[in-house]
């Protein structure tokens, strides 16, 4: 009897899974917690409790408060809905603006292409975050205007990727026969350029709205973000890093460590939609 | 030929599995063959029938998740029972594989002299020097024209035939005892298809190594093999010597194969219904049981195992309970399509025009038209022929109106193409519809077959109940099943999803029909389905179509006119049975012996043209073909060649009267 010769597998659709799912799971759980704020403190994320300044973390203070006394649990839940919500708002605002100016761009050719991406070609020579503080310097803060400066900063890139996109599946034959088939320039791009240009923006947009949400904290942290006591992660690392000298850790490192684990979260979910996406092209 | 030492390769008994999550696939089942020194080995049948499955187990790359019992021995040794060095060692000096897709197998980045020294330098420890002498030597000699120049190329600025003959020397470059290739000329025209052929017999009488052919290219094999195998399912149906199994095939399978092939004889094709089944465990039956015309109670009961043919002295044997003895009807021709009356009305015209593609830096282009007259009536069938780069493709992107002519014009149904913009525009384009050669790519990866097929139909504004209609119409008349105009491109097979493209074009109801290569990118029994498809479709009497292929044989079996093109221009035209059966143009000779056959071929004098196909040509004054052909003199060289009646046919040829004589005189067969 031949015995059977067994070759390895490797199984990169099983990675991805795992990637993606610990990432949203981070997500929800932190947006969830953001909604339901009111549900989970006594404290308004703005209420000023009377009784004390840097309370340390005890029964009525689950985190203590911070030097204004306000309490750093409740400011913590609520902030989430500012990080997020212009993080998000952000992105989604420069995929849009970005994806049409790259399939514009991309799709015509010639001159258009060549002035927009010479604009392009401007935004991207500033490193990210300088970018952002000019533009914040020039708009002021508020929350629309903060959604702004996100969008502002990196709707070149989603431009750029798309552009290259669409250059390839412009030259595919499927455009060639929906161009044939006597469809309209706007049917053609809406109907065939546009769902087949998407693919690498769905795996850059989640890694992106972690750097924005790093951007969004480092513009508050400047005191370039959002208007002061508005509860918001970046404020209130800025606010309370002086404390840490005095061993009052409490009122910087809970903000600190939930940004990161917001940005792990926007990561792993990128990397496995990446990896995903490696993964069908094999 | 070099003595047969049977003991080069040997497959016996392989049967692989690959196990992945929620799927499993039956690969081979049971497949034993053969190859010795000095031999030439076809491995023939359809895709996903195990071919690139062998390949992989010879050189110890079989996908992960496979489970292989048998084993395959090389020199004796089990190359499934290997250890990594042992492999590597093999990989190097044992068995080389020249892949498919040369230009993606090439690394695009270095240039390809550098990749054949990187490999012997690694694999027969030569000096840098003595490797680069080496290297010019190998690619001397397969047939690279000025081979020192080339070593410093990228693989993008070589063509395709160039390309393959460099993969051909990086395979060969270490010497290895067996060859394997894996269909080396999918893609490649007639001319180069034959030469790059002649490479691997050489390899095998000259060098006494082993060669494993891989193709689908039944007539191409046919010429160069000493033994062929045919896999069917992952199980070996038939094999023998080339000329008994291509010749006189006794499996159902391997006649049915033979019958898909239009031939430049121009003999009927015979369409087999259905398609090969995808087993998910090695087979109880006979796998070819569902399509065999011959199949009793016995085939379904069990499957029979290879057993020699009884009474054949060559070790031809067979996997069949009733083999057929009978002489494989393939002689008669096909029946003539009626001809067109010459009253019928002009759907189609090109007059004069040229087609510059314009560089984008710099001034100047390349003209990959150069003067093309046309008409074509309604019912009428055009075939356009050429070597690959003589502006095929060209004329159907000029014809649907996706490249503007230079000069001159095109006129669809009696209106002028460059007089119309905007909506009329886009509505006359729906007069011509293309079938294009790559199917699955031709239509757009996220829409459904329904959006597919109604596109035309939106662009005539038609409300979307009319559409959905239409659209199930036209479906019907294709045989495509319903519940396939809610799928995606990816869920279809290669002959759905061009069925779904002929329904496309024929939604809208054109005038007018282009396919290029429509059945180049298709597997050979799902050819002659879509074929039967497409002759069913170009004999509507309202509609006149245009059959582009570098594929005579094909063209031959539907076309009622022809177009012969060279470097952008027609050398040739006239009625198909004219310009096939007597050729007047010396290129349209030479293409036609070049042509593969199963049976006689091309019966008149054959001419051989020399060196490949180089463009540089084109720009010269005087005959265009002057530098390859073999009856060219000065005045070839000097004087424009222009088209002349002779017979019902014209050509652009000055010595057409004197090439009957010249063709008698000496051997002209270069
Ligand atoms: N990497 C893989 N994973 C899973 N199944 C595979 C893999 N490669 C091939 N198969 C399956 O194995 C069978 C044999 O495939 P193979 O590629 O050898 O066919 P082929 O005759 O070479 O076809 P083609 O002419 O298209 O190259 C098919 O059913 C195919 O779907
Ligand atoms: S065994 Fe039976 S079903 Fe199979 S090929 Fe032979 S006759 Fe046909
Ligand atoms: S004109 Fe001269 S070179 Fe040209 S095809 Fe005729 S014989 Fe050959
Ligand atoms: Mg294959």
């Amino acid at each position: 009897m031949a015995e059977t010769v067994v070759v390895g597998t490797a199984r990169p659709g099983r990675f991805a899974t795992v990637l993606i799912v610990t990432g949203s799971v981070i997500l929800a759980v932190v947006a969830l917690a953001a909604i339901l704020a009111p549900l989970l403190t006594g404290w308004g994320p703005t209420e000023i409790d009377p009784l004390g300044t840097l309370v340390p973390p005890g029964p009525g203070h689950p985190l203590g408060t911070d030097a204004n006394g306000m309490d750093v649990w409740s400011r913590l839940l609520h902030a989430g809905r500012l990080d997020l919500g212009i993080a998000v708002a952000g992105v989604a605002v420069a995929v849009v603006a970005g994806t049409a100016l790259g399939l514009v761009a991309g799709y015509l050719g010639g001159w258009v292409d060549d002035v927009l991406m010479r604009v392009v070609d401007v935004f991207q020579a500033f490193p990210t975050f300088i970018l952002a503080l000019a533009v914040a310097a020039l708009v002021g803060n508020g929350t629309g205007n903060l959604i702004a400066v996100i969008a502002a900063v990196n709707a070149p890139a989603y431009a750029r990727l798309v552009r290259a996109e669409v250059r390839t599946v412009r030259e595919s034959a499927f455009v060639a026969a929906a161009v044939t088939s006597g469809a309209s320039t706007f049917g053609v791009v809406w109907r065939h350029v546009l769902p087949n240009s998407l693919t690498p923006v769905r795996v850059i947009a989640p890694l992106n709205a972690g750097w924005a949400m790093l951007t969004l904290a480092g513009l508050s942290f400047l005191g370039l973000g959002v208007t002061v006591p508005a509860a918001e992660w970046g404020a209130m690392i800025s606010l309370g890093s002086p404390d840490v000298v005095a061993g009052r850790w409490w009122t910087s490192v809970p903000p600190g460590l939930v940004l990161l684990i917001c940005v792990l979260g926007f990561s792993l979910l990128g990397e496995g939609l990446q990896e995903r996406a490696e993964a069908k092209r094999r | 030929m070099s003595p047969v030492d049977p003991d080069l390769l040997s497959i016996e008994d392989l049967s692989v599995v690959i196990r992945r999550p929620g799927r499993e696939v039956a690969a081979l089942s049971g497949v034993s063959l053969r190859v010795g020194r000095g031999e030439v080995v076809g491995l023939v049948g359809e895709s996903g029938g195990g071919k690139s499955m062998v390949a992989r187990s010879i050189v110890g790359l079989l996908p992960g998740g496979s489970h292989a019992t048998g084993a395959v021995r090389f020199e004796g040794d089990d190359v499934l029972r290997m250890d990594a060095g042992a492999l590597r060692r093999h990989r190097g000096h044992g068995a080389a594989i020249c892949f498919q897709n040369p230009r993606g197998a090439l690394s695009p980045t270095r240039t390809v002299g550098r990749q054949l020294t990187d490999r012997l330098t690694t694999h027969r420890r030569l000096t840098e020097a003595e490797a680069r002498q080496a290297a010019e030597e190998q690619f001397a000699a397969v047939g690279i024209r000025s081979p020192r120049r080339r070593l410093g190329a990228y693989p993008h600025e070589l063509s395709g035939g160039m390309a393959q003959r460099v993969m051909i020397s990086l395979a060969t470059g270490c010497a290895p005892g067996l060859l394997i290739a894996d269909e080396p000329t999918t893609g490649l025209d007639v001319t180069l298809t034959k030469e790059i052929l002649r490479q691997f017999r050489h390899a095998a009488d000259a060098d006494g190594r082993g060669v494993l052919l891989i193709s689908h290219d039944l007539a191409s094999v046919a010429g160069v093999c000493d033994r062929v195998v045919v896999l069917y399912a992952g199980t070996v149906v038939e094999s023998g010597p080339a000329a008994r199994v291509l010749g006189r095939p006794a499996h159902p399978y391997t006649r049915a194969l033979l019958r898909s092939v239009p031939d430049v004889d121009g003999r009927a094709v015979v369409a087999t219904p259905g398609a090969m089944p995808l087993l998910t465990a090695a087979p109880r039956e006979c796998p070819f049981a569902p399509r065999c015309a011959h199949a009793t109670a016995e085939c379904t009961a069990d499957r029979p195992s290879s057993r020699p043919v009884p009474g054949a002295a060559d070790d031809w044997t067979l996997a069949c309970f009733h083999p057929r003895t009978d002489e494989l009807a393939v002689s008669e021709p096909a029946e003539t399509p009626e001809r067109v009356t010459a009253a019928a009305e002009t759907v189609l015209e090109v007059d004069d025009a040229h087609v510059v593609y314009r560089s984008r830096f710099g001034k100047g282009g390349h003209a990959a038209l150069r003067g093309v007259s046309l008409r074509v009536a309604a019912g009428e069938t055009l075939g356009v022929v050429g070597e690959s780069g003589c502006g095929k493709s060209t004329l159907a992107k000029l014809l649907l109106g996706l490249v503007p002519p230079a000069r001159g014009d095109v006129k669809v149904a009696g209106a002028r193409m460059s007089d119309l913009r905007g909506r009329e525009l886009r509505q006359l384009r729906t007069r011509v519809q293309m079938v294009f050669q790559d199917p699955i790519g031709s239509l757009s990866p996220r829409r459904t077959v329904a959006d597919a097929i109604g596109e035309p139909l939106r662009a005539l504004g038609l409300p979307a109940a009319q559409r959905a209609e239409r659209v199930e119409a036209v479906v019907d008349r294709l045989e495509l099943d319903r519940s396939m105009l809610t799928r995606h491109p990816h869920e279809l097979s290669g002959g759905q999803a061009q069925r779904v493209c002929i329904a496309r074009a024929l939604a809208g109801e054109p005038d007018v029909l282009v396919f290029d290569e429509p059945t180049s990118a298709l597997d050979v029994t799902v050819q002659a389905q879509i074929l039967e498809v497409i002759a069913g479709v170009v004999r509507d009497p309202t509609r006149g179509s245009v059959f582009i292929s570098h594929d005579l044989a094909t063209v031959r079996g539907f076309a009622d006119r022809v177009i012969v093109l060279y470097l952008g221009r027609i050398v040739e035209e006239g009625p198909v049975e004219e310009v096939f059966g007597n050729p007047r143009h010396p290129y349209t000779r030479a293409l036609l012996a070049s042509a593969p056959s199963l049976g006689a071929g091309f019966a008149g004098p054959k001419v051989t043209l020399t060196d490949d196909l180089d463009d540089t040509e084109a720009d010269a004054t005087g005959c265009p073909l002057a530098a390859r052909c073999p009856f060219a003199d000065d005045r070839c060289r000097a004087e424009e060649q222009e088209l002349r009646s002779y017979g019902a046919a014209r050509a652009a040829c000055r010595r057409v009267p004197e090439i009957p004589d010249l063709l008698k005189g000496s051997d002209i067969r270069v």
